[in-house]
């Protein structure tokens, strides 16, 4: 049974592609002003507040592994990808039901697991976007700044990134099943996986503060560790899938119970 | 054998009975019509039937599985066709692409059959449909993988007369087939035309269980007949005519006899205007099941 999946998987290509260009083209504007960053690399570290530097995990910037681990991956991947992947899940369930089209599809011989799961699973498109148009701009930009990554630890980067994304779409998927309009869920997630974001960077300032960000996604992926230092986070990986499984399990445990009003 | 079994079935929000003890059977190879105004509860039976919402009491089996088993009801629905009151189509989609949508789901065997009777235009997207084009894609859906169960939510609703009337044949067609078809409709003559056998639901309790004919008895017709002045008010009424008003020289009353026999009748006056039609269903309420508000059936009072 895979007819919601490639439903699903063909209404999310138009945005996925749009996402990506848009992505792309902030990438390329911040390599665009990396050799200006990086010849004021020091003075940036010097007059920019230490908190700014930490909330973006800002290390080494005038080295290209520090500028991407620091710059570009904590803005487009972490905070701008993360929040498209919440809303776009966050209206998944909640929109089909609004609008009726859930009726007619669970009218079908298919089950409501399968059906989220589906839905769910239709995100290895904005995904394979992603990681592809990244992949592609991140090389680019490299070499036409005549620098050099090590592979594996671009390949790392991006891998490691997928678990955190679906963290953010675990995120949205529930709130999309407890919630009973479009516009309150998609607002939400996109505000739960800014404050989380928010809430891991303020976090490592205050030592007394620190504890809650182990509560928040973005502690478990770090580009920084990934690039600068080659320090592949596999276990942090493994929380952050376990928690989208986690979150995912909890959206099936409501849905199947709820009334589709 | 029963296609649909009902069993007490009462779904409550909050203090609201949105149907309330709900209990009768639907044979298989029959037409059974579903019958009652808006708001009185026709589509939360047909919603629980298809599992979207779950029973607050009581239960029901649709073609052997039982409501509360999700994973019966689901295999059932492979043998299921539905049509609902409300068409949730994915918008930007063409006709074709949407059945192709369902017939990944459960087949389409006799899709080129039913396009034959019913034609959206399914190289255009959703979006653009007319009401009766999506209704007849839905129809489409609803019946290309030869279900044996059919359940029609206010299946003609949108449909121009003359599809209406297909549609109508089509469903006779379906039920010498030996098809279980579910219809519900708030449309009193639409039911006595392609009905066997009626359920009558008001204010979510089931209030009358009959044959098609005993209903034809009751419906009656709306009159409302202009004469010519003066005219004799008692030659006028005959017992036949329930609930009459006057105002100046026109009358208006409900017609529980033979319509051939009202002609006949109307024939001696002098008549500048006749008016033949439906009765209003809450007017058969009124005159066959009990009055509104005491909500119980005139023959338990």
């Amino acid at each position: 049974m895979t007819a919601v999946l490639r439903l699903e998987s063909g209404k999310l290509v138009r945005g996925s592609l749009l996402l990506t260009g848009l992505l792309v083209m902030l990438s390329a504007m911040f390599f665009v002003v990396f050799p200006s960053i990086q010849a004021e690399a020091a003075l940036f570290e010097d007059v920019y507040p230490e908190y700014l530097l930490v909330l973006l995990g800002i290390e080494e910037l005038h080295t290209i592994e520090g500028f991407l681990g620091g710059y570009v991956f904590p803005f487009i991947w972490i905070l701008l990808a993360g929040v498209y992947f919440a809303y776009v899940s966050a209206g998944m369930i909640v929109r089909d039901v609004r609008t009726r089209r859930m009726d007619l599809t669970l009218s079908n011989p298919v089950s409501r697991e399968s059906v989220l799961v589906q839905k769910v699973a239709a995100l290895w498109v904005p995904l394979a976007a992603l990681n592809l148009g990244m992949a592609a701009i991140v090389l680019a930009g490299v070499a036409a700044l005549g620098e050099s990554v090590s592979p594996v630890a671009l390949v790392v980067v991006h891998a490691l990134g997928v678990p955190y994304l679906l963290v953010c779409a675990g995120v949205g998927v529930v709130l999309s099943v407890v919630l009973e309009r479009v516009e309150t869920a998609q607002a939400t997630a996109l505000g739960v996986v800014f404050v989380l974001w928010l809430v891991d960077g303020l976090s490592q300032m205050n030592p007394d503060f620190e504890p809650v960000g182990a509560f928040t996604p973005s502690r478990y992926y770090d580009p920084s560790a990934i690039l600068v230092h080659e320090e592949y986070a596999l276990f942090d990986a493994g929380v952050l899938l376990a928690a989208f499984l986690v979150l995912l399990a909890l959206a099936v445990f409501v849905f199947v119970r709820r009334d589709i009003r | 054998m029963s296609v649909i079994r009902i069993d007490d079935l009462t779904k409550r929000y909050g203090e609201v009975a949105a149907n309330d003890g709900v209990s009768f059977d639907v044979e298989a190879g029959e037409i059974f019509g579903y019958l009652g105004p808006n708001g009185a509860g026709k589509t939360t039976t047909i919603r629980l039937l298809l599992g979207l919402i779950g029973p607050t009491s009581g239960t029901a089996e649709v073609l052997g599985a039982d409501i509360r088993d999700r994973r019966a009801l689901t295999e059932a629905k492979a043998n299921v066709g539905y049509l609902p009151d409300t068409l949730g189509f994915e918008e930007r989609l063409t006709g074709r692409d949407a059945l192709d949508f369902f017939a990944r789901m459960r087949g389409d065997e006799r899709r080129e059959e039913v396009l034959e009777l019913f034609e959206p235009p399914l190289d255009r997207r959703i979006e653009t449909y007319s009401a009766g084009n999506r209704r007849m894609l839905g129809i489409v859906q609803a019946f290309m993988h030869d279900p044996a169960l059919v359940i029609l939510d206010e299946p003609t609703s949108g449909l121009d007369p003359l599809k209406q009337e297909r549609m109508h044949a089509f469903l006779e067609d379906e039920r010498d087939a030996g098809k279980t078809i579910f219809f519900s409709s708030h449309v009193l003559s639409e039911v006595q035309r392609v009905c066997d056998r009626v359920g009558i639901i008001r204010e979510g309790e089931l209030v009358a269980l009959e044959d098609v004919e005993t209903l034809l008895k009751r419906g009656g017709k709306d009159v409302r007949v202009q004469l010519a002045e003066p005219f004799d008010e008692g030659r006028f009424v005959t017992s036949e005519m329930i609930d009459v008003e006057t105002v100046d020289s026109t009358v208006h009353f409900t017609y529980a006899g033979d319509p051939a026999a009202l002609l006949e009748h109307l024939v001696g006056f002098e008549i500048k205007d006749v008016g033949i039609g439906d009765p209003r269903l809450e007017d058969v309420f009124k005159h066959y099941y009990g009055d509104e508000r005491e909500g119980v059936p005139a023959e338990a009072r």
